[in-house]
This record gives structure tokens, C-alpha cells and sequence, in this order.
């Protein structure tokens, strides 16, 4: 039931303020507010003051409560004004990969000359992060959405809210944005990558046991075959290090879709998204065929974003685009 | 524990420093231990916060709150008191501390400052405690916003100006609120008054058994008066009216099977209005003879003392209407003739002599009264406060042996000699003078203005008072005690009475409490309605006052809502940006302008033309920057000089020249 009356709040509320377009300076059409559950205890107390105050015709004690009721109403205007005129000016994200946190940067500006302190920010999601704006000034709160499931994930509403100055009273406003972050596939999987490019369509693993052809080491990550690492090393106390190969170093390999038989595509994308994230970090170009898309072969930081990106819209509406 | 953020410290020593300090507040009213227990608690939360201490277990802190629940009890044998409760409040504050690491444990904690700050109001309304109470506030408030807060990276100056303003703002709702919230007459139930001693006026006087009279110099009433104040020698406050003598003391029986004598009253009728200082028992004074009085719980008994019902444990304020001249036409009742003619036999047997004798020798009961007066006064009788003490047979021996007495003494035995003629005669205890306070316009009463007279019978007169006192020191009436009897007083009193400035800080301080005990502490329901009357409200009533209470606060609500809802742009150029915009504005009039991007100094580099104007504005450009960036700031003079130096510079008019041209 309550949930339901949310969803029903919730759809209400979209309705009523639409879509945002940023920057967004808050008005007050847009701004709601209640006590707290902190509010309400300070409210029962300020009721037990005046009865005890009225019971005993003290005078004193009823002017002091009637000084915290004043402070009470102060406060809920100090906490509507705390928010009141703030802008949010900008949303930047990072793409992340699936079962990892995006980060959300949020920049608010403060036009006024006073200080917004405990402007928190949450959503679906989102953890509250604090921040305050300096007078005149801007600040960027950093924000850590859970990101589940790979592909587009739409930032649904984001809550400012406030409870400064005394937390008695919690001022919030709802921003929809149709803003989404890019989820990866999680990279996972033990499959080994594929040789060179075009060449090797097979399942086949790499075997080169030639210790010769070895040219460096380095840190061992997920998904290297056990028969790289130097056991060797290991042996006389190194960390877990991989043998790279020169010959394998300068050779450009196709990541395609199609030869990951056996495995379901969720679980296709995620081998991918290992040999691609491997690969890029070791400076190695590569290619990625999907059934629909092919990726010439490349290197780069801007070459793993696309295609990342092209593994994350996999099969969606915006992919085929 | 010491690695926590400053700002979480700096909650929990605001946090702390508003429990210790509501504690405090209660020093006097509850044990000592208590206080000291909470000082302690106190201490070991702030040790804790700095990772000094650990804070104790569950088990500990169940078995205190177990322990110090039992000891309160066993020692106020309640909980519900004042003082039990405050007692029992501080301590539990003092457990709660020890866990108070939370925000929601924090909030409870300056919750209980809070409420200790109330106890504190109930226990004392002085007016000395009051600015402490208004700092017990503000630091309770800055405690608040801490503990709502723990992470706010605030600086401690900041957080108490934020909450200093916001009482700032609440302060005048809390005064509206104050002024016109209804209020109860009566109330729902009653803490049990503390048991202290009565220091009112008693109903019984045996002066033979005081060798040293009292002569304390506390308050107790001030009255104002509306209208004509009562000269020094009408100044006398009625009090308990004694008829029984049984030789030795005087008694109050109750009076209630007389019945009242008509009264006529004469002359000047003074309105006044008294404030009685706390536990003043039963008897309330009131300017003798009182006609009416405006007060709950009270009645004008048939021997005209205003009583009530209940001994007042509070300070009170009563209103009265009292004429110092009456006549009564009226026949006195055989029973209360009897009654105020008794003596016992074979008791004070000498002074009963004496009576029958004078008696037999003047012609009718003025004459009589006359003769014992002149006695009094010719008899060598010494007014003293450390008389010496009486015989069982008090007045024979004062009236034959002793001689020297003070009020009570010369009203005794005055009214055994009146008795023993066969004049009724009573003995009135009660005050009399005052000293005038000039600053708050009233007369206040003491302790050691305490007084007692005689009032005899006389036909076709009524009740008519005599004081045998006035005749025998009869400078008692018109000064103060202390000028009679130097040697009275304690040391700080009388150096009060010797400097006359101090004695006026004395009176001015005495004149803001006054002050402070009527218009403040006794502000009630009658007060509220006496308020709408004087704005012109005709039959002022609950209505009245609520639709006033609804404006005011409605008009409060208004200016907050004013004062916060601006949404205030940004400040706005300054002096010297306005100048400098309104030559950016010229420059853009006859030739390129200032690009968002560009700075004063890249702008004149794009002002080309060799012309006096261009130069100049280069030049003012340039002066721009200097004044804007400079290490100095810009003085008033070259602000005003660059100002000058803007509007008086004029644009080349190329276009004009051009069209002269062709």
C-alpha cells in the first residue's frame, strides 16, 4: 500500500513538474517540505513545555517556549530558504561497467552571498552524499549510482534535499533528468584471447611454451591462463606475474561474438568486455565483430569506450541506430 | 575514537556544554551529589570523544540508571515533585551521555537540555536568571544544529551566529505568543508545594516572649497606587485581627460568628494594586479599612482582613479599593461585645486595677481612652527591640516593672486596659509605613515594618484605631526604623541607608524587579484582558484575543516569510565596476566592444586610433585595472576622481567629420 501510494506520488509529481533541462534554479513551485521525525519529537516537547508552562502559570516557562516555536517556524523557513534559488547547474558521468558504482557529478551554483551548508543528494539507487555552496560559489558533489545490469542506465529522479539549520524541518525537491550513464558488460570469463587477427576462428589456446619468446612480465589480472603466469617467480616469492610475449605483443587480434559458442550472450559480452579491457590497458590494437557491427581494428582509449559502448547497447533499441 | 572528524567533536562539546550547563541551572535545587554526578558524566563523554576513555558497558549504565532511580526515590520519596523530577532528569542525562555517540542519541541528550531549561523556569522566575536562561537557549539551540549536523564542516562562530539569529527572529513571535496566547485560570493539576516555612504574617502575638524583635529588611509586598498615594500616617496595612488575651498571648479565634458592622466610608477612596512576595500564608495585607477587592480565593472577613482561602505559596498580585476614614452608625453585637470585652480573671490583676480605676474616674469612654493614652506617654515608657522578657502576668509586668517594649508590647497591654475599663477592644497585627520607591512609583513594605495597634469600640463611631506606639515614639510613624533605632539593622543595611546614591541603585534595582514580578512573572489571563482594553477592545473576552493573536502572528508570519523568501540576486557591480561598465558602454558606441573575454587591458589593446580620446580611454582602461587589481584598494577620492575622469570623457565623432568631409 505504501509503496503503491509512492509510485502514485511519484508519477504525480512527474507530472506536475516534467521534464528538467539543465541548469535548473530552483523555484519555489517545486520545493516541498516536512518535519522530521526529529521535528516531530521537538514538537511533542514544545507541547509538553506549554501544557507543563500553562498548568503552572509560569510565565517564564512559557515564554521560553514560545521562543523554541518561534525557532521552530524560523527554521522551516530557513530550511526552504537553504534550497530556494540554488542552482543546479551541470550533470556529468562516467561510463562504468556492470555490478560497479557510476559516478554522477553534480554541479551546483550558489548565486547568494550566504552559505548553503547540508545540501544532501540522493535517488534510486544513489547513496545521500552532503555538500555545501559556498557563498557565490560553486561546489560538485560526487555521486556513486549502484549500476547492476549492463547497458543504458537512466538516472530516474535525483532528490536535493536539506534539513539545515536545526534538522527539525527536511526541505527536498525532485529533479528529472533524461540522463543515462552507460553500463559495460562486467568484465568476466576464462576463455583466452584470441591470437591474431582474422587467423585464429578457433577455440584453440595459445600455446606457446617457448620460454624464449617471453619479453616481459607483468601483474597478473582475471582471465590470464594459468600456463602464462610465472610460476617460477611466484615460487621464489614474486607477486602472481604473466609472461608477455613479444610475439603476441605487436599482433592485432578480432574480438568476434560469433566464436564464443557455448556461452549465452550476456556471458559473450562479458568475455569480450575482459579481452577488450586487457588488451587496451597493454597498448594492443584490436577489433570487435558483432553480429550486426563490425569495429575495425584500432587502439586507444577513445577505441575501448566504443567499444564498450557498442557491448553495453548490445541488442538495444539505441544500438541499432 | 580520536581520529573522528573535528566537526563530530565539536558536536559532542556543544552537546556536552548544554547538558552540564541545564544541569547547572538547578544548582540549589537539587542535591549536590546530583550536580556533581552529571560533572562527571560530563567529563567522561568529553574524554571519550578525545579517545582518553573508554565509555562504560550496557551492564553498567543499566545498573546506574537503576541505582540512581532508587536513591532519588528513596530520598524525595517521589518522582513526580519539581525537584525530584529535575533531580531525575539531570541524572538520567548524565547516563544518556555516556552512550551518546549517535546523532539520534545526541539529539535526546540536548532534547533533555531543553526540558531541564523548563524545570529551571518552573523552580525560579528571578529576574537574575532570566538572561542565563536566554543563553541556556541559544547554547541549547547551537547544540541542536551540531547534533543535526555532525558533519557540517562549520566553525563554531558561524553555527552560534546562525542560531543567534534565529532567536533573533524568534524572539519577537515568542513576545506576541507571550502578550496573547489564552491562558488557563486555573490548572490541571498541581506539583506539591515544598515545604517551606510560612513567613507571613501569624495569628498569634506574645510579646513578653521575644527578647529580640526580628528585624529583617526582606520584601514583602510593594503596593501602587492609581491615583493619590496615602500620607506616612494612614499608612497601616491590616493584617490578623487577635481577639483572644488569655494574659500572656494574643490569639485570632475565628471571627466568622460576628456579624460585619455597617461602614460608612469617608473621604479619599485609594485604589492600589499589591504584589505579595512568595509564601506569604493566609493573611493578605491590605490599607486599612479595605471596602472591595479583586482577587480569586479571597473574602473580607467580619473584622475587615482580607484572607484566603489557601496559603500562597507563589507570588500574588491582588487589587484593592481602601479608605483610611469610616464611621459606623452601627451597634456593636452583644456576642462580639463579650467577646472583645473578655479578660481572664486573676490574671495581670495590677493592670486590671488600674483600668477600673481610670475608668471609674473619666466621665464617659473618649475620656477614658484619652486618660490611658496620656498614661503611655507620660509613663516613661522606652521603645526597644530587645525588650527584655516577660512574666507569665505579661502586662503587669511591662506596665509596672520592664517599660520598654516595641509594638507588640504597647497594643497588649493598651487593649488589656480598654478590656478591663469595659471598652471592647482588639489587638490588628500587620505593617505599617513603607519606603517609597520614587523610580517604579510604589511603596514597598518589609519585614521590618511589621506593626501592631489597637482598635477600640466607640459608640456612634464604629471601630476607631489607636496606637499606643505613635504616643510613646511617635517618630516610628513617620521614619523608617533605622532612623529610630540606629543600632538596628545589619551592617550592609545601614550602609544602604547612609549613602544616598546607594540606596538609589538599591531602589532602581528593586524597581526592575518589581517590575519584572508584576508585568512578567504575573502576566495572566486578567492582565491579557486588561491589555485589549487599553487598545480599545470594549467587552474583551477569549474571542478578542484569539482573532488579535491570529493577526499578529499572521503579520509575524508575513515578515519571515518576507525576510526569507528573498531570493536575493547577486551583489550587484560595485562603484568602480558601474564606471568601468558605463565606459565599456561609450567605448561600444563609436567602435568595437568589449568582448565577454577580454579584460580591461586586452580591450584597450584593441582600441586603435592615435586620437586624444582613444588615448585616454586606453589610459582610463589601464587606470581600471590598476584600481580594480593594485595591491592597494581604492580609496574614496579615486574612486571619485575615476568616476569624473569617465563621465567627462567624450567620444571621437569620426561619422560626423566623414559627412563634413563629403
Amino acid at each position: 500500500m505504501r509503496a503503491f501510494m509512492q509510485r502514485r506520488m511519484a508519477a504525480w509529481i512527474r507530472r506536475r513538474q516534467g521534464v528538467d533541462v539543465l541548469p535548473v534554479t530552483l523555484q519555489r513551485r517545486r520545493l516541498y517540505i516536512l518535519p522530521t521525525r526529529a521535528g516531530v519529537a521537538f514538537g511533542v516537547l514544545l507541547l509538553l513545555m506549554l501544557i507543563a508552562g500553562l498548568n503552572y502559570a509560569n510565565s517564564l516557562a512559557l515564554l521560553v517556549t514560545f521562543l523554541l516555536a518561534g525557532l521552530a517556524l524560523v527554521a522551516m523557513h530557513s530550511c526552504h530558504r537553504n534550497l530556494l534559488g540554488l542552482t543546479v547547474a551541470e550533470l556529468s558521468s562516467a561510463d562504468s561497467f556492470a555490478g560497479e558504482h557510476a559516478e554522477l557529478r553534480l554541479r551546483l551554483a550558489n548565486s547568494r552571498a550566504q552559505l548553503r551548508p547540508g545540501i544532501e543528494i540522493d535517488g534510486a539507487g544513489i547513496a545521500a552524499v552532503a555538500g555545501t555552496a559556498p557563498a557565490n560559489g560553486e561546489v560538485v558533489v560526487s555521486l556513486r549510482m549502484a549500476a547492476p545490469r549492463r547497458g543504458l542506465l537512466p538516472i530516474g529522479r535525483l532528490r536535493i534535499m536539506s534539513t539545515w539549520p536545526f534538522g527539525l524541518f527536511r526541505a527536498w525537491t525532485w529533479l528529472h533528468l533524461a540522463h543515462s550513464v552507460t553500463v559495460y558488460p562486467r568484465p568476466a570469463g576464462q576463455r583466452p584471447m584470441p591470437m591474431a587477427a582474422g587467423a585464429n576462428r578457433g577455440t584453440a589456446p595459445r600455446e606457446s611454451g617457448d620460454i624464449d619468446e617471453w619479453a616481459t612480465l607483468r601483474a597478473f589480472r582475471d582471465g590470464d591462463s594459468p600456463r602464462q603466469v610465472a610460476w617460477k617467480a611466484y615460487a621464489r616469492g614474486a607477486p602472481l606475474l604473466v609472461k608477455e610475449y613479444t610475439a603476441s605483443g605487436s599482433a592485432e587480434r578480432l574480438f568476434d561474438f560469433a566464436t564464443l559458442a557455448g556461452l549465452d550472450t550476456e556471458q559473450r559480452l562479458s568475455q569480450l568486455a575482459r579481452w577488450i579491457v586487457n588488451c587496451a590497458s597493454d597498448g594492443e590494437g584490436f577489433g570487435v565483430r558483432l553480429p550486426q557491427q563490425l569495429i575495425e581494428l584500432d587502439q586507444g582509449m577513445v577505441h575501448r569506450q566504443r567499444c564498450l559502448r557498442a557491448l553495453a547497447l548490445f541488442g538495444s533499441e539505441s544500438a541499432r541506430q | 575514537m580520536s581520529d573522528r572528524p573535528a566537526s563530530q567533536q565539536r558536536a559532542t562539546h556543544w552537546m556536552v556544554g548544554a547538558y552540564v550547563m541545564g544541569a547547572l541551572l538547578h544548582l540549589g535545587q537539587v542535591p549536590l551529589w546530583v550536580i556533581v554526578l552529571a560533572c562527571s558524566g560530563a567529563a567522561w563523554a568529553l574524554a571519550a570523544a578525545h579517545g582518553r576513555a573508554r565509555l562504560p558497558g550496557r551492564i553498567f549504565k543499566v545498573s546506574l540508571t537503576v541505582a540512581l532511580t532508587g536513591t532519588v526515590l528513596a530520598m524525595f520519596h517521589t518522582l513526580n515533585g519539581l525537584n525530584a523530577g529535575s533531580a531525575l532528569l539531570v541524572l538520567m542525562g548524565a547516563i544518556k551521555l555516556l552512550e551518546a555517540t549517535t546523532r539520534r542519541d545526541r539529539l535526546i541528550v540536548v532534547g533533555v537540555a531543553f526540558y531541564l531549561l523548563l524545570a529551571a523556569c518552573l523552580a525560579s522566575q528571578e529576574l537574575l536568571r532570566a538572561p542565563l536562561y536566554l543563553l541556556q537557549a541559544w547554547v541549547c539551540c547551537t547544540a541542536l544544529l551540531y547534533a543535526a549536523h555532525p558533519d557540517a564542516p562549520l566553525p563554531s562562530r558561524l553555527a552560534g551566529r546562525i542560531s543567534a539569529r534565529s532567536l533573533g527572529f524568534a524572539l519577537p513571535l515568542a513576545l506576541l505568543l507571550f502578550a496573547l496566547f489564552p491562558r488557563l485560570s486555573g490548572s490541571f493539576w498541581s506539583l506539591g508545594a515544598a515545604n517551606q516555612a510560612q513567613t507571613g504574617l501569624s495569628d498569634t502575638m506574645s510579646p513578653g516572649s521575644i527578647s529580640e524583635l526580628s528585624n529583617s529588611t526582606d520584601p514583602v509586598f510593594r503596593a501602587w497606587f492609581a491615583g493619590p498615594v496615602p500620607p506616612p500616617q494612614q499608612r497601616y496595612w491590616r493584617g490578623p485581627v487577635l481577639h483572644d488575651f488569655d494574659g500572656y498571648s494574643w490569639t485570632r479565634t475565628n471571627g466568622d460568628n460576628f456579624h460585619s458592622e455597617a461602614l460608612m466610608y469617608l473621604g479619599q477612596a485609594y485604589h492600589y494594586q499589591i504584589r505579595l512576595e512568595p509564601d506569604s500564608g493566609p493573611w493578605w495585607p491590605a490599607l486599612d479599612t479595605v471596602q472591595s477587592v479583586d482577587a480569586r480565593g479571597t473574602r473580607i472577613t467580619a473584622d475587615r482582613q482580607l484572607q484566603a482561602f489557601r496559603p500562597a505559596h507563589d507570588a500574588v498580585t491582588y487589587f484593592a479599593v481602601s479608605y483610611t476614614t469610616t464611621v459606623s452608625a452601627d451597634t456593636l453585637s452583644r456576642i462580639a461585645r463579650q467577646f472583645d470585652t473578655h479578660v481572664v480573671t486573676g490574671r495581670n490583676p495590677r493592670s486590671q486595677a488600674l483600668a477600673r480605676h481610670m475608668r471609674a474616674s473619666a466621665p464617659d469612654v473618649p475620656a477614658y481612652i484619652n486618660s490611658v493614652v496620656a498614661l503611655f506617654r507620660d509613663g516613661h515608657f522606652e521603645y526597644t527591640l530587645t525588650p527584655p522578657l516577660l512574666d507569665l502576668d505579661s502586662v503587669d509586668d511591662f506596665l509596672f516593672n520592664t517599660r520598654r517594649g516595641f509594638c507588640g508590647h504597647f497594643a497588649s497591654a493598651f487593649a488589656l486596659l480598654m478590656r478591663a475599663g469595659g471598652v471592647p477592644a482588639r489587638v490588628v497585627t500587620g505593617y505599617q509605613g513603607g519606603e517609597w520607591n520614587p523610580i517604579g512609583g510604589y511603596l514597598l513594605i518589609r519585614r521590618s515594618d511589621a506593626h501592631a495597634w489597637v482598635e477600640v469600640w466607640e459608640d456612634g463611631r464604629g471601630w476607631v484605631r489607636v496606637d499606643p506606639t505613635a504616643v510613646v515614639a511617635p517618630e516610628r510613624l513617620r521614619r523608617g526604623i533605622l532612623d529610630l533605632l540606629p543600632s538596628a539593622g545589619s551592617v550592609p543595611e545601614r550602609l544602604l541607608h547612609d549613602f544616598s546614591w546607594l540606596q538609589q541603585g538599591h531602589q532602581a534595582w528593586d524597581a526592575l524587579n518589581a517590575w519584572w514580578g508584576t508585568q512578567v512573572v504575573a502576566y495572566n489571563y486578567s492582565s491579557q484582558l486588561r491589555v485589549l482594553e487599553s487598545l480599545g477592545f470594549g467587552s474583551p473576552g477569549w474571542q478578542q484575543l484569539g482573532w488579535l493573536l491570529a493577526g499578529a502572528l499572521t503579520l509575524w508570519l508575513l515578515i519571515i516569510s518576507w525576510q526569507f523568501g528573498r531570493v536575493g540576486p547577486a551583489r550587484g557591480p560595485d562603484r568602480l565596476a558601474r564606471a568601468y561598465l558605463r565606459l565599456c558602454a561609450r567605448l561600444a558606441r563609436c567602435g568595437p566592444p568589449r568582448q565577454p573575454h577580454q579584460g580591461p587591458l586586452a580591450y584597450a589593446a584593441t582600441l586603435g586610433g592615435s586620437s586624444e580620446p582613444a588615448a585616454q580611454a586606453r589610459e582610463l582602461l589601464h587606470l581600471y585595472a590598476q584600481l580594480r587589481y593594485g595591491s592597494d584598494t581604492p580609496s574614496a577620492a579615486q574612486l571619485r576622481e575615476f568616476e569624473r575622469r569617465v563621465s567627462r570623457w567624450r567620444a571621437p565623432r569620426p561619422r560626423a567629420r566623414a559627412s563634413r568631409e563629403t
